[in-house]
């Protein structure tokens, strides 16, 4: 991740919309995720790129006026630096939401583990995740069980919002309990066992994979030096 | 208070179609027992009864409501329902919590409330903790506590989702004392159960679902004695009818009582020949 | 298998013990049920014997217990989860929530014990055949009905080979074609020698159909211990708070008005009532 924006900010900001354009897109186009990762991304950025966009347009206080709108003026290298954000913002958005969306995190975190992280983080993850369904589905059976005894839930926002407040100490209680269970159901599964432990779903690790990671890593090293260097030799 | 049902289905989202064209009629202080395999879409009727689950089509008149025009809630004064794990349906600190939540929501007096709480808990043997939080009970002093809790709402129709799982001899005893006074009452019970036994012994009428459709609706001794209509959805008979068709009887007992009568009658009749 | 002396054990916080003074020996390859009202001990025993009593639950525990050839609060519950298998009554916190299908679900635990993943294809394999569990293999397991994630959580226990399975009120939430499969496959596995089972029940007329022995608690204390038949048949039954099957009530009911006459054996399943009635 570090390296990642590492990246983002040494490559100069055009290249962020080349990446954006000949790698992510077409890749997530590949993956059939094109529609989704688009909206999201759209959805993502917007509220970045505008207040942006206007800010450093607005305000930039000198060079080539564009435009005048009243007693404001727009000036052009408020919009080139303003694009450079954004295409960066946009660069590492559309990246991670790449990523996100086409590797399966329980995938990941054995990957990490395989390396290292310690067994529990991928339960800890992987539960988290699954956690929300679960939380929903217990809310939705107490408030259930609340408005079966004349708890009104339905109409105005204010009383739905209202009807929130019993259901926050029974949910809780559930979940601690339901933790306390599951506590018991993982144990029964050896959870807490120690020795080696092994992998029903194999990670393949191919040549060219490990050879692209290498690729990937010199390539992204050359980039950062090169910037420093430059920066520093200004 | 009658229920009519006209044509419901209704479908999970994302998922299967739980109740196909259901149609049903209960009149006002009749019992009726809903039995069917898991997945039958007995539960999802309930629910679909008591507002909590609006149908993709068809009606449901609760009395004179048509309960899509009311909220859930406002259903909770007409019909109760009893979930099958009690754990599902208990969310306050204390037993007497529990209890007066439903009363305190219709906008009871105080000594009103008291009263039922009172009531309530004397019926199902509960008195004793009044004061101890829910979850420190046993499971089967939990499932009273839901019973009592929808119990006190005093609606005329209460619905019970599976009442006998988990009991053991005494919970099953005074569960019946309990049905008998809903009886003398003159409540309307639809009652959900895998239980065959106590549903032989408790209903006259019986609904058999399978696959979301309303196989049969008759009396329980038609019923219990259809072996292909229990084939059809995956049913047992009730161990008394089993053991009377294994023994070639022409009749099928219900009850202990029945059965023993049954027997009388065989052997004084093998006696005289 | 089992072997418990003079345990006894109270409850952090509880001013009565719930397992007084009981002696258990129970042999490798059997079916045992526990019986007893709500109360009487049945949970804290399971807990006992798969080590959740001490390792997980406080309390004070006398007594000897070893399970498995393993002295229990010596152990530890990562220990004892190799050789014992623990099934609960509810199935939806049986869930671990660490996969996301009901195959990997099965594989989790196979997972923590180390097993080759050859061993492991084949054992979730058998896993979910012998639950009726194949057409559902790729599903989360959050998308199941609670009679099928109660099979599962059979499955995955079934999956680890304990040398002996504790089930606690398994069939609670289960439908009768749901009890039936799994009563039955507890059978075939104790009689095939792959495993010992010991079940908490309420249910008389499977425990009667399948199991070897019996054990009544009665307020955590030994009432009666023996063959389903003569467990069940004796004169004291009716006092034990158990559900009776109707075959037993209608039996006691056909005597004390006389239409039969006494007889020592009661019945409890259905062969025993119609050799009984005819």
């Amino acid at each position: 991740m570090g390296l990642l924006l590492a990246v983002a900010f040494a490559v100069p900001w055009w290249a962020c919309y080349l990446t954006l354009g000949l790698l992510v897109l077409p890749l997530a186009a590949l993956g059939r995720l094109f529609g989704p990762l688009t909206r999201t991304l759209w959805k993502l950025v917007l509220p970045f790129a505008v207040p942006i966009l206007l800010i450093q347009g607005f305000f930039w206080g000198e060079g080539e006026v564009l435009f005048t709108l009243g007693p404001l003026s727009f000036y052009r290298l408020g919009l080139i630096f303003a694009a450079a954000s954004i295409g960066r913002i946009a660069m590492l958005g559309g990246c991670f939401l790449l990523l996100s969306m086409t590797t399966r995190i329980d995938m990941l975190m054995r990957a990490l583990v395989e390396r290292g992280l310690p067994n529990q983080a991928l339960y800890l993850v992987v539960t988290t995740l699954q956690l929300v369904p679960r939380f929903e589905a217990q809310a939705h059976r107490i408030q259930d069980a609340q408005r079966a005894r004349g708890l009104e839930t339905e109409g105005s926002i204010a009383r739905r919002a209202r009807a929130l407040v019993p259901l926050i100490g029974p949910l809780l209680l559930a979940s601690l309990m339901d933790v306390e269970e599951r506590a018991l159901a993982l144990e029964a599964r050896g959870f807490s066992r120690r020795g080696p432990r092994t992998s029903l779903v194999t990670l393949r690790d191919t040549p060219l994979q490990r050879w692209l990671r290498l690729a990937l890593w010199l390539l992204a090293a050359t980039l950062i030096l090169y910037r420093l260097v430059s920066w520093i030799t200004r | 208070m009658n229920v009519r049902l006209e044509s419901l289905s209704f479908g999970y989202p994302g998922g299967a179609q739980a109740l196909r064209q259901v149609s049903l009629e209960v009149a006002s202080g009749s019992w009726l027992a809903l039995v069917g395999e898991n997945g039958a879409g007995k539960t999802t009727l309930a629910k679909v009864i008591c507002g909590l689950l609006r149908p993709d089509t068809g009606r449901v008149w609760v009395g004179d409501w048509n309960a899509q025009e009311h909220s859930a809630a406002q259903l909770a004064r007409r019909i109760t329902y009893v979930f099958q794990n009690p754990d599902d349906q208990l969310f306050q600190r204390t037993v007497q919590a529990e209890v007066s939540f439903g009363p305190r929501n219709l906008g009871l007096p105080p000594s009103e409330i008291e009263e039922r709480l009172i009531q309530t808990l004397e019926v199902l043997q509960l008195e004793g903790l009044r004061s101890r939080h829910p979850y420190d009970l046993t499971p089967t002093q939990r499932k009273f506590v839901a019973l009592a809790a929808a119990d006190a709402m005093r609606a005329p129709l209460m619905i019970l989702d599976e009442p006998t799982t988990g009991l053991d001899g005494p919970a099953l005893r005074l569960l019946d004392g309990y049905l008998a006074r809903k009886r003398q009452e003159g409540r309307t019970l639809i009652a959900i159960s895998h239980d065959m036994d106590f549903v032989a012994e408790q209903f006259e009428r019986v609904v058999v679902m399978a696959e979301g459709k309303v196989l049969a609706d008759a009396p329980a001794a038609q019923v219990f004695g259809a072996a292909d209509l229990l084939a059809a959805s995956h049913l047992e008979a009730p161990q008394l009818v089993r053991l009377a068709e294994r023994l070639r009887w022409p009749t099928r007992p219900l009850t202990v009582e029945a059965f023993v009568a049954d027997l009388a009658t065989r052997r004084m009749a093998e006696a005289r020949r | 298998m089992i072997e418990l002396d003079g345990v006894t054990f109270t409850y952090a916080g509880e001013a009565t013990p719930t397992l007084q003074q009981l002696d258990l020996r129970i042999g490798a390859g059997e079916l045992w049920a526990v019986l007893g009202p709500t109360g009487a001990g049945k949970s804290t025993l399971c807990s006992l014997l798969a080590g959740f009593i001490p390792h997980f639950y406080r309390g004070s525990l006398r007594g000897k217990v070893r399970v498995a050839g393993i002295d229990v609060p010596g152990s530890s519950l990562g220990e004892m989860s190799e050789h014992v298998g623990s099934v609960f009554q509810n199935p939806f916190n049986q869930v671990t929530g660490a996969r996301y299908t009901v195959r990997e679900e099965i594989g989790f635990g196979l997972e923590n014990l180390g097993v080759p993943r050859p061993a492991m294809l084949e054992r979730i394999e058998r896993s979910l055949a012998l639950t009726g569990l194949s057409e559902l293999a790729e599903r989360s397991p959050y998308a199941l009905s609670g009679g099928q994630q109660q099979r599962l959580a059979i499955a995955s226990i079934l999956a680890l080979r304990p040398k002996l399975m504790i089930l606690d009120e398994p069939t609670s939430q289960l439908d009768p074609a749901g009890t039936g499969q799994v009563f039955t496959l507890l059978r075939d596995l104790v009689s095939a020698g792959e495993t010992t089972v010991v079940v908490a029940e309420q249910r008389l007329e499977w425990v009667a159909r399948v199991a070897d022995r019996c054990l009544v608690l009665q307020s955590g204390t030994k009432a009666a211990e023996g063959t389903p038949s003569d467990v069940l048949s004796s004169p004291e039954a009716e006092g034990w708070g158990l559900c009776e099957s109707r075959f037993s009530r209608a039996a006691r009911a056909a005597a004390a008005q006389g239409v039969t006459p006494q007889r020592p054996q009661l019945p409890h399943t259905l062969d025993q009532a119609v050799e009984y009635f005819r």
